[in-house]
């Protein structure tokens, strides 16, 4: 009996046979927190991972070789907001990995905490992302840094928090959006600025449009030298 | 040595950053009087510093390890709780009951309308002459059609189990006017310690309203006059940055007494001026100063020549 589900080219992704939608395994089987497809073959639950909610999932959907995310890691994800992404990121590092999700809004940690007490590898964080020294006496170091604030500054949080919380030779994860920073200018131009200011400080490793799961969005993977 | 503390607890460390001691914290009251366990390993261990900047990272790296991930989880949960808690103001309060009287308006038109129809099979005369409707409903509630009817009627003559339906419905009606009383009235007593200056030359629904729009208290008192003024016509606003169209000169402003009963022409000065006198007053509340509303208000009035009632 051929499987249904086979495993992806990324660490702990999981795809359908014909590779248009893509998984992850639940670690709670049974249990949804949103609504999420499921899908049960040989006695695992795999949740479905949709690319139109998560720019993880699109970015995935493009083709990235390496996301950097790999079972037992430590994550800080920087604008967990209601937890959607944070949910598949927990399951992709297991019970063992930390999720450190940080938001800096009360409104929607009080949906990340439902999601935390229910998945104990995620730590709701209330704290803003802009100041990293505020918080720096909560976290430990970590393996892996995903943001996805809307903020006119994201790069300069992302270079901050990957400065001060990252392992060297550790993975970040940037999503961009380009309307928060500047509605007027063209999201190419802007995007190639901060992939300069990003090769200052460290290693590019992939670089890709979220077209057409969002729109003006980008993706950046880097590595801490 | 060294004293560092974190959400876990608070360690003594040594040269080679080794914990020598540790104090763990049983839960985050102890982390947020943490200076109670330093103190006690201070008095212990004489000469300890704090830790210097440089060597934070490594410390970082220390509390890796599997076994401090529990207590992240416990400390961290407890943490966010703590600060939720606290992250309740006025604001928000103000914001959720401003919201409901707006859809409370909403629920008693349809709901109304429902009446109407319903209670004009039985006696349209009254719903053709009474177009008020908390009248209405307070009518078709307290009063039965013998008392009410002038002259004939062509309503159908129902019988007491039809008819009852209907007065159920008014009674229910007559309860969601009640309740958004209750709420302006509720409203009107937070805003006068909260916002007593935007609530004076404001009023309740368009203060509220302003609070609502721009989220706080302190975000209005950062806004700038230009700003408060076209509240609430975003959608204008943007069309008109977008397209060239004309642009708005009132957003939620538009229905105080000030703006109405100025003349046409006057209308957007008058506005204009309103929103420079409610930028400060925003400011007069935010940052507790003194109670010049009602000054404010005379010289808008007079400028403007309103009619006071």
């Amino acid at each position: 009996m051929s499987r249904r589900i086979r495993e992806h080219k990324l660490f702990e992704i999981y795809q359908e046979a014909r590779g248009k939608r893509i998984f992850t395994k639940n670690i709670f089987p049974g249990r949804t927190h949103f609504m999420e497809r499921t899908m049960r073959d040989a006695g695992d639950e795999y949740r479905e991972f949709d690319p139109t909610r998560s720019k993880l999932a699109a970015m995935i959907m493009k083709g990235s070789t390496n996301i950097g995310i790999r079972k037992n890691d430590k994550i800080l994800y920087l604008g967990a907001s209601h937890g959607f992404t944070c949910s598949f990121v927990s399951d992709m590092v297991g019970e063992k990995g930390i999720v450190f999700g940080v938001d800096p809004a009360p409104r929607v940690i009080r949906d990340l905490i439902f999601l935390a007490e229910k998945r104990r590898n995620i730590i709701p964080m209330l704290e803003n992302a802009n100041h990293p020294e505020e918080y720096k006496d909560k976290i430990c170091e970590v393996d892996v840094v995903f943001q996805d604030v809307a903020q006119k500054n994201q790069e300069e949080i992302f270079i901050k928090n990957c400065k001060a919380f990252l392992k060297d030779g550790g993975y970040g994860l940037l999503s961009i959006k380009a309307r928060s920073i500047d509605v007027k200018r063209k999201p190419k131009q802007l995007f190639n600025e901060i992939r300069q200011q990003l090769e200052k400080e460290f290693t590019v490793i992939d670089f890709r449009s979220l077209e057409p799961h969002e729109k003006d969005h980008c993706m950046i993977i880097i590595k801490k030298r | 040595m060294y004293l560092y503390t974190n959400i876990i607890g608070s360690f003594v460390l040594n040269k080679e950053l080794e914990i020598v001691e540790s104090l763990e914290f049983e839960d985050i009251e102890d982390y947020l009087h943490k200076y109670q366990f330093e103190n006690k390993l201070q008095q212990k261990h004489k000469n300890l510093q704090p830790l210097p900047d440089y060597k934070e990272r490594e410390m970082l790296v220390l509390f890796k390890d599997d076994i401090y991930m529990e207590k992240f989880y416990k400390q961290n949960l407890e943490l966010a709780k703590h600060k939720l808690k606290l992250s309740v103001t006025e604001d928000q309060l103000i914001i959720q009951t401003i919201a409901n009287v707006q859809e409370l308006d909403r629920v008693i038109n349809l709901l109304s309308k429902r009446l109407r129809e319903w209670y004009s099979l039985y006696y349209p005369e009254l719903a053709e002459n009474m177009t008020h409707h908390e009248k209405f409903a307070e009518m078709v509630a307290t009063k039965t059609r013998k008392e009410l009817l002038q002259g004939k009627t062509m309503g159908a003559d129902l019988e007491e189990v039809h008819v009852k339906q209907m007065t159920l419905l008014a009674k229910q009606i007559l309860g969601t006017f009640e309740l958004q009383k209750q709420h302006k009235e509720y409203l009107k007593n937070v805003m006068e310690k909260y916002c007593p200056n935007v609530l004076e030359l404001a009023g309740t629904t368009i203060g509220a309203k302003l609070l609502e729009l721009s989220k706080s208290l302190k975000r209005l008192a950062m806004l700038p006059a230009s700003t408060v003024q076209l509240l609430g016509a975003e959608k204008a606003l943007f069309r008109h940055l977008k397209t060239g169209s004309r642009s708005p000169k009132y957003g939620a402003i538009f229905h105080h007494p000030i703006v109405q009963n100025a003349p046409r022409s006057d209308r957007g000065k008058a506005a204009r001026l309103l929103a420079d006198k409610l930028a400060i007053c925003a400011k007069l509340d935010f940052f507790k100063g003194e109670f010049l509303a009602p000054e404010y208000k005379k010289l808008l009035e007079d400028k403007f020549n309103v009619k006071k009632d």
